[in-house]
Order: C-alpha cells, then sequence, then structure tokens
C-alpha cells in the first residue's frame, strides 16, 4: 500500500485519460453531425404541425428522455447484434458480429439521444422567431426555403446555441458511459490504467481533470461563436 | 389593374370574408375601413396568399390566379407584384435598414448587389432616414421601423403597396411621420390598398373609399361620398362613432 498520491501514476495516466479524447471528440462529432441536421428537420415538423411525423418526433422525444442513456446503451449493445445475427443468418453475409469495433454502437446511441434533445432546443429556439419574419420574407419574394436559411434561422440559432452547447457538454460526458460496451475513450482507459496497481483515486482525478479541460474549451468556443452570432442584439444606438 | 372576385375565408366556424369583390386601377389609393373584425385585414392578407383563401379568383393584369388553389410558381410570381407593410413592421431583426430593404431584391429578385444598395439607398432617403442605413430594427423607434418597412415595400417598386393598418402599432407622436411619409408616396402615383383607422388619411389621400362590416363591402365610393353622404346605416354608425359629433367634412 502506498501512502498518500502516487504523482507519478497521477501524471502519466493523465496522458492516458488524454489519449481518450480523439475517441471520445469522434463519437461526441458524428452524433452532433446526425442529430443536428435530424433534430432540426423533426423540431420543423412539431412547429408545422406536420401529420404522422409530429406524432413520431413527440414520441421518440419522451422515449429517449424518459430512459437513462447507460440503459440506452445496454439496449443496443445487446440487440443489435441479435438483429444482426438475424440478418447475417438469413443472407449470409460475411460480418463477424463480434468483432464489430464498439464505436459503432456508440454511434448509434449518442445519435439517437442527442437527436431527441435536439429537437427540443430547435422547436423552443424557433418558436421564439416571430411568425411575422417569415410572413415579411414571403412577401418580400423569398421562398420558404430562403426564408428559413437567412432569416429565421438565423435569429433561432441565436438563441439554441446556449442550449446547443449545454447539450454537446453533456453528450461529451455522457460518452464517458462508452465504457459499459469497451469503447476505448478517456474513462475507459484511466480505469485500466488503475487496474494494474489499484490507483483508482489518481485516475479518477485524471479523468476529471481531462473532462473539465475539454468541456470548458468547448463551452468557451461556443461563447465566441455566440457573441458573434448575437451582433445585431448588441450594437447601440 | 388589380380585381378580387367573390373572396371566402373562414377560420374554423367563423365566417370572416363573405364574398368579397374588390377592383384597383393603376395609381389609385384605396382605403378600406370598418370595425375591428370586419375582415379587412384578412382580405388584405389572402390577396398576398398569406392566408389561403377558401375561395375566389384574383387577376393581375394578364396574370390570372384562383386564390385557393394557386400554385407556388403563381403565389411567387403575385407576390413578385405586391409589397406588404405590416402593422407590426416585422422588420427583418437580424439585418441593418440596408439590408431589410435590399433582401427582397438580391435574394427575390436577383438583382445585382450594388444596384440593389442603390435602390436601397434611395428608398431609405425617401422615407428620411438617410443616416440610418447601417442600423438594426432593435435601434429604430416604432416610426423609424415602419418607414423602413415601407421603404422595403417601394423600393421592389411594386405594381402595388398593401399597408395593413401600418400606424396602429405605433405611439400617436409617431403616427403623423408614417403618414407623412405615406401620402408622399401616394403622390407619387402608386397603386396603394391601405387598411386603416386614420380617418384623416383616408379623407385627405384616398381616391376610393370602402366600408367593410361583417365580411363584406358595405358600401363604397369617393371619400365625401362615404363621409359626407353615407347611404347606407351601418356606414353611418361607425362613422358617427370614430368622427367627433360637430364635424364637418370640406373636399
Amino acid at each position: 500500500m502506498s501512502e498518500g498520491l502516487n504523482y507519478k501514476f497521477l501524471v502519466d495516466t493523465f496522458f492516458i485519460a488524454l489519449s481518450g479524447v480523439p475517441i471520445t471528440l469522434f463519437v461526441t462529432a458524428v452524433a452532433l453531425l446526425v442529430a443536428l441536421p435530424l433534430g432540426f428537420l423533426l423540431a420543423l415538423t412539431r412547429i408545422n404541425q406536420i401529420p404522422i411525423l409530429n406524432r413520431f418526433s413527440q414520441v421518440y422525444v419522451s422515449f429517449v428522455r424518459g430512459t437513462p442513456i447507460i440503459i440506452q446503451i445496454f439496449i443496443v449493445y445487446a440487440s443489435v447484434p441479435l438483429i444482426l445475427t438475424a440478418f447475417v443468418e438469413k443472407y449470409n453475409w460475411n460480418i463477424q458480429i463480434y468483432e464489430i469495433n464498439p464505436i459503432w454502437y456508440a454511434f448509434i446511441v449518442f445519435s439517437f439521444s442527442t437527436t431527441a434533445i435536439l429537437i427540443e432546443v430547435f422547436r423552443s429556439a424557433l418558436s421564439t422567431v416571430n411568425k411575422g419574419q417569415l410572413e415579411a420574407a414571403q412577401a418580400v419574394g423569398l421562398t420558404n426555403f430562403q426564408a428559413y436559411r437567412r432569416i429565421v434561422i438565423p435569429q433561432a440559432m441565436v438563441v439554441a446555441l446556449p442550449n446547443i452547447c449545454t447539450a454537446t457538454v453533456n453528450l461529451i460526458k455522457a460518452t464517458s458511459l462508452g465504457y459499459a460496451m469497451s469503447l476505448q475513450e478517456i474513462t475507459l482507459k484511466a480505469k485500466v490504467a488503475a487496474n494494474v496497481g489499484y490507483n483508482y483515486v489518481e485516475a479518477y482525478l485524471d479523468i476529471f481533470l481531462v473532462y473539465i479541460i475539454l468541456c470548458s474549451l468547448v463551452e468557451f468556443g461556443f461563447k465566441l461563436y455566440e457573441k458573434r452570432l448575437r451582433k445585431y442584439k448588441y450594437v447601440s444606438a | 389593374m388589380l380585381e378580387i372576385k367573390d373572396i371566402h375565408k373562414s377560420f374554423g366556424k367563423n365566417e370572416i370574408l363573405k364574398g368579397v369583390d374588390l377592383t384597383i386601377d393603376k395609381g389609385d389609393v384605396v382605403v378600406i375601413l370598418g370595425p375591428s373584425g370586419s375582415g379587412k385585414t384578412t382580405l388584405l392578407r389572402c390577396i398576398n396568399f398569406l392566408e389561403k383563401a377558401d375561395s375566389g379568383k384574383a387577376s393581375f393584369g394578364e396574370l390570372k390566379v384562383d386564390l385557393h388553389s394557386a400554385s407556388k410558381k403563381d403565389i411567387q410570381a403575385i407576390r413578385q407584384k405586391t409589397a406588404f407593410v405590416f402593422q407590426s413592421y416585422n422588420l427583418f431583426n437580424n439585418k441593418t435598414a440596408l439590408e431589410n430593404v435590399t433582401e427582397g431584391l438580391i435574394i427575390g429578385r436577383k438583382i445585382p448587389k450594388a444596384e440593389a444598395n442603390e435602390i436601397g439607398k434611395k428608398a431609405l432617403d425617401k422615407v428620411g432616414l438617410s443616416d440610418k442605413y447601417d442600423s438594426y430594427p432593435s435601434q429604430l423607434s416604432g416610426g423609424q421601423q415602419q418607414r423602413v418597412g415601407i421603404a422595403r415595400a417601394v423600393a421592389l417598386n411594386p405594381d402595388i403597396i398593401l399597408f395593413d393598418e401600418p400606424t396602429s402599432a405605433l405611439d400617436p407622436e409617431l403616427v403623423g411621420e408614417v403618414l407623412t411619409v405615406m401620402k408622399n408616396i401616394a403622390n407619387e402615383g402608386t397603386t396603394m390598398l391601405v387598411v386603416t383607422h386614420e380617418m384623416s388619411f383616408a379623407k385627405d389621400v384616398a381616391k376610393r373609399v370602402i366600408f367593410m362590416d361583417g365580411g363584406v363591402v358595405v358600401e363604397e365610393g369617393t371619400p365625401h361620398e362615404i363621409f359626407v353622404s353615407p347611404k347606407e346605416e351601418r356606414t353611418k354608425k361607425f362613422l358617427k362613432r370614430v368622427l367627433p359629433e360637430d364635424y364637418t367634412f370640406y373636399i
């Protein structure tokens, strides 16, 4: 038993944890790339009361919001291989199901859950833009698409951005649950390192540090972007 | 130039327009008067397809469309011929005054940016906002915002400008500046269809006044006919309410 913290291990493991950052960011980026457009489109179906899709989004959001991410991970991680097995046997595909990189499961789970969050983020943001903005754009001869792209979305984004930032940071933190499906991200790497000499406190401190640095950087980036977008609200006469 | 035939529109069970006909010639300034809920605004919005009428026909010179089932292309074509000034201004909050005016020119009508800026500046000069090109709507007073709204409409050089109660949302002391601008562009021969509660504007500027109530046109005529010798009982009642007792009308 060592007394106090093992500082050498603390420093070494910090870099091991840091080596998990690319995977964490990769999963985050893919989830956002899927969820941003999908969440936006489904939010539009909610706002414009498109039949069926509107209802679908509503149910989808309550399902995802009403279940812990760890359970979503277990379900996807357990059920997708079963479904795939059925397909593989039926069509004689040449896939080794149990050798699939868990990052694919991570993509699925985190895209699904982030989409649900962003539907609500975009829905509330779009509803803050007065209907008159769209009407005025149509009246000066813009198509619906142009009106959304040039008038409605820029204004909605200003409102949505702080919440997108929160969603992104939550997503980064949630990827730590990826260790449950042996995703090689920050938490798993540090924990594995700790297993050797039971230096869990040091490992957890490292994990803590890496996440707080990562999330602070992301928040800072969002703040800068928000400042630029809000230009029209801040200028004074 | 603009002819509307038998336009109907209901919101749920509430029938707002019960068959309205309307003809406007080039250069006319037509004012629609009437109590709240008489369908004036809805009529205007249906003409520009901001609401979809239940039935009715419109012809714009050569262009004839069904107000209920017009194609996207026809709607776009009509919107290119009209401009709309809103009660609540509806300036694009994320654009400067000049960008508000040029947006429809550059994006909607594909006019090159430099030329659009020229037109936009001229339009803003016309409404007396030469020093506000780069101001955002949040930096402008209500009266200034509505003048930008009018400049935005004028710059499109439309066949007709539709005004939906352009001064109703303004503080009383700001109404004058907007009415002055409207009078100026009316004097330049712009065709205008104006829904308003400003009786003075109707009397001084309108060529024809239409009185609507309960979703139909009750009476129409020159300002003199409507204000001095209205024929219908409903018109008389309405004017009595909105005009001072001892008002005498000179033309």
